[in-house]
């Protein structure tokens, strides 16, 4: 199935959790150096998730499944977040 | 049924097919077209689940039956699809003649759905319609890609087009035509960039077959000439003809109707001064640009020749004027001017774009963002620099801030925190408009309430009947100028005639502002009848408009929308300002004139249509 993810399109197996769409974009992101180093300050929980237009929380991650067509985009937090 | 070709033009952008289908008298017959066919391929086509960015919404360009009657007004148009922005229906309309093109090539609707795999755009002439390579256009703002696509496809062509904010998403991205009208608000400008859709480009030479042209040209000269004799009896200065809706800051700042310093101020005197309509025309250069068949010509064209905010094109809009330079405290209208420019070249709407802004200098003020956030810009409120300079990140989807911003200010807010949520004036995903319900508490009551396309001003224009004295007697709404404005007798009935009227017009593909100078329910009525052979009343008219107005609630309810939603308006809303005539003034007593406007509706308690009123307008087979 195919998802966007920040106004790009990827193929994923159907119906991934959003927690393997999370940990797909730290793989596809581990050498920007932003992330890299909010990754280090911060942990992985300071980088935000927007799912078809809604803010995700860290603790949805397990419990989201995506579907076909879904929107999602990764905002670096700003002023502490 | 005349005035319509019973057909629409498909685009499926997953499998590169163009076709034509049919389609039945009925659907006419109960939606007109325009924003009511929108609503009636949404309810068909898209069900429950689908949101913006999936390839199965759907994006619309529809016409209405007033397209081609050569009448002042009659170049409207629509797009519909579901928002980004807030997530339900929406539709927004824009001018020139791409609407008149689609009509002349043989359709009542051009539907795109699907997602292509590399960037493309659609071409249509007549019976031929291709999906070509837009490589090149890409990355590309909205105004070199309608030129690319004529370059092209030839000058002969109306295009819309969508800049870098609407191939990049930002959820209220616009999209544009003849680099002069904008499909405005609710985002639609990013559904397109969603099916990686450059623009369309139509051309038609077909002429529709009207129930009675004699008819028609007799409304046409009688209607045009009334409508240009009224427009030169205004004072120069506020003509339509000569600096378009900017005039209406004039008429707006002694009501406390604009603004300031985002909504929190009544009075700007350096910017009511510099802003004044008087200097649109003298430091704007401001020439008319008007519209196919319009005698009022309230579009602008403009030419700054000298100084940092050089630049020819749009000359901005009252909405425009008073968001990002009110709102933002920035008092030189040359930037103003230009960063609305600067806006329309990435497709962005100026309304929402303002409101970010002014939420962004509040969050500088109380620190709640810093320079380090901000690229080093310095964002106190009225830096022009700094207001130009976030236009452009925010176009191009900078990332850190710029990228932030473009998801609007419920996001923004929410991602950021600290408070921040406190000043976005926005509901449900959208910035509010340029009418503050301080001024005239019936605001408050659309902002909440209407279905059509989120909080807008334009698809429920009750405020007009305070600020510019606009009536609607054929539906019993006379000059209110002797009530208090600031009271909820009626306003639950007047909102709900102005949906339903905003309906009409949005669906026969009228333009409003006609309205202002004096264009009439009766105009409407006779014009649709003599074009379509309808034979309606204004029992029947506003019938339509009632029929319209309940689908787009049951598509908003399909598309997630629950009650509460229409409750949580922007905390600001119950701020008062300290001075100015609207001094004091909060709609205290909000929450029970959404309810009278529920009741008045025809919708329970909970804000649902009742099985009752859906029988009454022929939508009992509509419920999901």
């Amino acid at each position: 199935m195919k998802v966007s993810i920040n106004c790009s399109e990827y193929e994923f197996h159907k119906e991934p959790k959003f927690s393997e769409i999370v940990e797909f974009v730290f793989e596809m992101k581990k050498d920007d150096p932003m992330i890299r180093k909010m990754r280090e300050k911060a942990g992985i929980k300071h980088i935000l998730f927007v799912l078809n237009g809604r803010v995700v929380q860290p603790d949805q991650y397990d419990s989201l499944k995506i579907q076909e067509g879904d929107d999602i985009r990764f905002v670096l937090p700003f002023a502490g977040g | 049924m005349k005035s319509v070709w019973n057909k629409i033009l498909r685009i499926d952008l997953s499998n590169g097919s163009c076709k034509a289908e049919h389609v039945p008298d009925e659907v006419y017959e109960n939606f007109l077209g325009g924003a009511g066919m929108n609503a009636y391929i949404l309810w068909k086509e898209s069900p429950r689940g689908t949101t913006s960015f999936n390839p199965a919404n759907r994006l619309t360009f529809a016409p209405g039956p007033m397209q081609g009657l050569k009448q002042s007004g009659a170049a409207k148009w629509t797009a519909g699809a579901i928002s980004p922005a807030f997530h339900l229906n929406a539709d927004s309309a824009a001018t020139a003649s791409f609407g008149i093109e689609i009509k002349e090539a043989g359709y009542d609707a051009v539907v795109v759905q699907g997602r292509a795999e590399n960037p493309v755009y659609v071409v249509v002439e007549d019976d031929r319609a291709e999906i070509k390579d837009a490589g090149r256009l890409w990355g590309q703002d909205a105004y070199v890609a309608e030129d690319g696509i004529k370059e092209i496809e030839g000058d002969k062509f109306e295009c819309v087009t969508i800049g870098q904010a609407g191939e990049r998403g930002v959820r209220y991205a616009n999209i544009q035509t003849r680099k002069k009208s904008f499909v405005g608000r609710c985002g639609l400008g990013a559904v397109m960039g969603s099916k990686l859709l450059k623009g369309i480009a139509v051309r038609g030479s077909q002429t529709i077959t009207v129930h009675d042209p004699a008819e028609i040209d007799r409304l046409n000269k009688q209607i045009n000439k009334r409508l240009a004799d009224l427009d030169r009896e205004q004072p120069e200065w506020l003509q339509m003809k000569r600096v378009g809706t900017a005039a209406a800051t004039e008429l707006f700042a002694p009501q406390g109707n604009l603004p300031i310093k985002n909504y929190r101020l009544a009075d700007f005197p350096k910017g009511i001064q510099t802003h004044h309509a008087s200097n649109y025309v003298k430091e704007l250069n401001a020439r008319p640009w008007p519209c196919q068949y319009c005698v009022l010509q309230c579009h602008n064209h403009c030419e700054v020749k000298e100084g940092p905010y050089s630049y020819t094109g749009k000359g901005p809009e009252y909405e425009s004027f008073a968001m990002m330079g009110f709102n933002t405290m920035v008092d030189d209208i040359k930037a103003v001017a230009y960063a609305c420019e600067l806006a329309n070249l990435y497709s962005m709407d100026t309304i929402s774009l303002g409101v970010v802004i002014a939420w962004a200098m509040e969050c500088y003020e109380k620190k709640v963002l810093t320079k380090t956030d901000t690229y080093g810009l310095d964002l106190t409120w009225g830096n022009t620099e700094a207001m130009v300079e976030l236009v452009r990140k925010i176009g191009t989807r900078a990332d850190g801030l710029g990228y932030l911003l473009g998801e609007g200010t419920k996001i923004a807010s929410e991602i950021i925190g600290k408070g921040s949520g406190d000043w976005a004036v926005q509901m449900k995903g959208q910035e509010i408009a340029a009418h503050n319900w301080r001024a005239q508490y019936i605001s408050a009551l659309n902002y909440c309430t209407g279905v059509a396309s989120g909080p807008n001003h334009e698809r429920g224009n009750s405020q007009h009947i305070w600020v510019c004295h606009v009536k609607l007697p054929e539906w019993g709404i006379d000059d209110v100028r002797h009530e208090d404005r600031w009271s909820w007798e009626n306003a639950a009935d007047r909102n709900a005639k102005f949906h339903d009227y905003c309906n009409i017009i949005n669906s026969s593909c009228h333009c409003k502002f006609m309205v202002f100078r004096g264009y009439t329910l009766t105009d409407l009525c006779n014009t649709i009848n003599a074009a379509t052979g309808l034979g309606w009343s204004m029992e029947d008219l506003r019938r339509c408009g009632d029929r319209i107005t309940q689908l787009q609630k049951l598509l908003n309810i399909r598309y997630g929308w629950k009650k509460e939603h229409d409750f949580a308006y922007p905390k600001r809303f119950m701020e008062p300002v300290q001075e100015g005539p609207a001094a004091g003034k909060i709609p205290v007593g909000l929450e029970d004139a959404i309810m009278d406007y529920y009741s008045v509706r025809g919708w329970d308690e909970s804000g649902i249509p009742t099985e009752a009123k859906l029988k009454e307008v022929g939508l009992q087979g509509y419920i999901d």
